[in-house]
């Protein structure tokens, strides 16, 4: 059953310049997804390719100069791009939840984390205070916090990264959400501590049976945890699929640059990196985004660019989608990098 | 650290401050050209006259035995004598200090009240209107001369209106002053039921507290939408947005969390004010220690200057001392050091 419809969300940062001209960045163009109950997605690319812009978007939470330009998000059959504020928020924490990075600094520096916690709770679901405490206390012990009790006492400040993290996801878990939204959830801990909790969030979607949208720059992450990915350029998903399918097949030649790019795979002896810049928002080039750093670029690309689907769910936004492996670069890499 | 060993410490870091401010007020105010011992004898008086003064004041003496007995009854609460009013410093400092902490509380305070409402309506809607149309109301209350400001009210509410009593002094001179209980013409009215006095002190109170009150709005409407703005982007408000925190609750945070630095400014701000009320009270001819400071510099009375100065430095060492208290109660994070 789907839980979650994204449709063609296109979402523009407009400003104006010092001359009072209207400058739009066209942050997210088209961006289409959908996610069933009880499924993981991942979306992964690069920084300032939109993947926190979509979950923002998707929830509501942009803050202007940045808006919903068209598209459609639609929620257990409900639209969210124009629901009211206030319905919204009765969403937000309750049936979506989100766990963003930075945990120490999103919590309320001020208010007590258990205080937080049952907060939450009545503020979505209501009910005695104490059955909020206990709810609270329970979450806690979900996510693995040792001595709830004491803990629920703590100050933000007291806790360390991985603490405040699990925090974060007792939060989300305080009201039975449908659907989780993972911001980067692992950014900024010790790397120890990252895999805890990638693995604390997994049994945690599988207990709960929540479907999760988990938003990373870590395509190892992906592999481990996913089972559908997203692969993010420019405001596009480029490439989207099963996790075997495409990291077994990817059909985007950014897709096959970042595989490329892992750390293992460099060990392996495959040195083939992506050279350039991310094209200007503001100055988005026509047809494919990737068209200046592609080694397969042709003409064809600099007008339009088909979605092809190679494979039952695996689409890629390429004229050579599926053809890679026997075609040859255009470009080789000596005049691209001198380039 | 515990509270009581905090207080104490900061306590006892008041010494070497206060030491610190005696000696480079007690230089500054002899390293200028300023004779009191011309302005004493007058214009009339002869060379042995001149001598006796300076000799009676104890001028005469060495830069650093002069410094050596001023610190010595400094430490035993002794300011010495007004060489203008005779009187013992202490003493007219005492009498003077309400009379201006009732102007100082009644400007800052409305200042504060105003101000910061302000400031946070302004930040929750920036460039909205009221952020333009208040943004050039404090810019100008940055940038009008306090005393011209002052003399402006007074021609436009007492002179061309009418509205207002004469500005000399705190109360009209045709009205028996109340029977002394705090300093303070206003209280003292009202607790000796001379509601005649209460009134006149009232009245006369309207336009320098006024006059105070948009100085200091002025910053703190500035600072406090900044401080709001900042908080407002923060990683906590952000979050709260995001587990659909109804909008009440999500600005009750940015007030709870903009409460700190909000305070720390207003007490910057009071300590800050209290040499902008020195022309204040000169303009309005209120008598209060102010005035009595830029007296004394300008008639080069130097024990009254000294005087004048340590008391200041100690009010804003209180100052910051009470403001420390109060955000160690508020804040959970405040270090004690």
């Amino acid at each position: 059953m789907t839980l979650l419809a994204v449709k063609d969300l296109h979402t523009h940062f407009v400003s104006r310049d010092a001359d009072n001209r209207v400058r739009v960045a066209k942050a997210l163009n088209g961006v289409s997804f959908s996610l069933d109950a009880g499924r993981t997605l991942g979306i992964v690319g690069e920084t300032g390719a939109g993947k926190s812009l979509t979950a923002q978007s998707v929830v509501g939470l942009l803050r202007p100069p940045a808006r919903i330009v068209s598209g459609s998000v639609i929620f257990e059959g409900q639209e969210l791009t124009n629901m009211p504020a206030a319905e919204l928020n009765d969403l937000r924490g309750g049936d979506i939840a989100m766990v963003v990075q930075n945990p120490r600094t999103s919590l309320d520096p001020l208010t007590r984390v258990g205080e937080q916690l049952v907060r939450l709770h009545q503020v979505h679901t209501g009910g005695p205070q104490a059955l909020s405490q206990q709810r609270a206390l329970e979450m806690m012990e979900a996510v693995g916090i040792p001595d709830p009790l004491s803990r629920a006492r703590s100050w933000p400040h007291e806790l360390s990264g991985g603490m405040a993290q699990r925090v974060l996801l007792a939060m989300a878990l305080m009201n039975d959400p449908k659907l989780l939204i993972a911001d980067e959830p692992t950014t900024g801990l010790d790397v120890t501590v990252q895999a805890q909790i990638l693995d604390l969030l997994r049994d945690l979607t599988a207990q709960f049976n929540m479907a999760t949208m988990m938003i990373t720059h870590d395509l190892g992450v992906v592999a481990h945890f996913c089972d559908d990915i997203a692969v993010m350029f420019a405001g596009s998903i480029v490439e989207s699929g099963p996790v075997p399918d495409v990291f077994a097949e990817p059909a985007h030649p950014y897709t096959r640059s970042l595989i490329n790019a892992t750390p293992e795979r460099f060990r392996m002896g495959e040195k083939r990196t992506l050279g350039g810049q991310p094209p200007d928002l503001y100055n988005l080039p026509l047809g494919c985004t990737l068209q200046s750093r592609c080694t397969y670029a042709s003409d064809t690309c600099k007008a339009t660019v088909p979605n092809v689907e190679i494979a039952p769910g695996h689409l890629a936004l390429c004229h050579f989608a599926g053809q890679l492996a026997e075609k040859q670069p255009v470009k080789d890499q000596a005049s691209r990098n001198h380039a | 650290m515990s509270f009581q060993r905090f207080l104490l410490r900061r306590a006892i870091m008041v010494v070497p401050l206060m030491i610190g401010v005696v000696f480079i007020t007690f230089m500054l105010v002899r390293v200028g050209s300023l004779d009191p011992v011309g302005r004493l004898a007058g214009p009339t008086a002869t060379q042995a006259e001149f001598d006796a003064i300076r000799e009676s004041l104890g001028l005469d003496k060495s830069l650093w035995h002069q410094f050596a007995i001023y610190v010595g009854s400094v430490l035993r609460g002794d300011l010495g004598e007004s060489w203008l009013s005779n009187r013992s410093v202490l003493d007219d400092i005492r009498e003077r200090a309400v009379i201006s902490l009732e102007l100082l509380f009644w400007g800052v305070g409305i200042g504060t009240l105003v101000g910061v409402p302000v400031g946070l309506r302004a930040a929750f809607r920036p460039n909205g209107r009221f952020d333009q149309f208040t943004r050039v109301l404090s810019l100008l209350g940055f940038s009008i001369p306090t005393y011209w400001l002052a003399l402006v009210m007074i021609f436009v509410f007492f002179y061309l209106l009418g509205w207002a009593p004469p500005a000399i002094g705190r109360m009209s001179l045709l009205v028996t002053p109340p029977d002394p209980i705090t300093g303070s013409y206003l209280i003292d009215g009202l607790l000796t039921a001379n509601w005649e006095a209460a009134w006149s002190s009232a009245s006369h109170l309207v336009l320098p507290v006024i006059c105070l009150a948009i100085v200091s709005a002025a910053p703190i409407i500035k600072q406090t939408r900044a401080i709001a703005i900042e908080v407002l982007a923060s990683d906590a408000v952000r979050y709260a947005h995001a587990c659909g925190l109804p909008e009440r609750t999500v600005r009750k945070l940015v007030l709870r969390n903009s409460a700190v630095p909000v305070l720390t400014f207003v007490g910057t701000e009071l300590t800050g004010l209290v040499g902008t009320m020195s022309l204040i009270e000169f303009v309005f001819a209120w008598g209060g220690l102010g005035q009595y400071g830029l007296n004394a510099i300008i008639s080069g009375d130097f024990t009254a200057v000294q005087g004048y100065v340590l008391t200041l430095a100690l009010f804003s060492v209180l100052v910051f001392i009470v403001i420390d208290i109060i955000v160690h109660l508020i804040e959970p994070r405040s270090e004690l050091s």
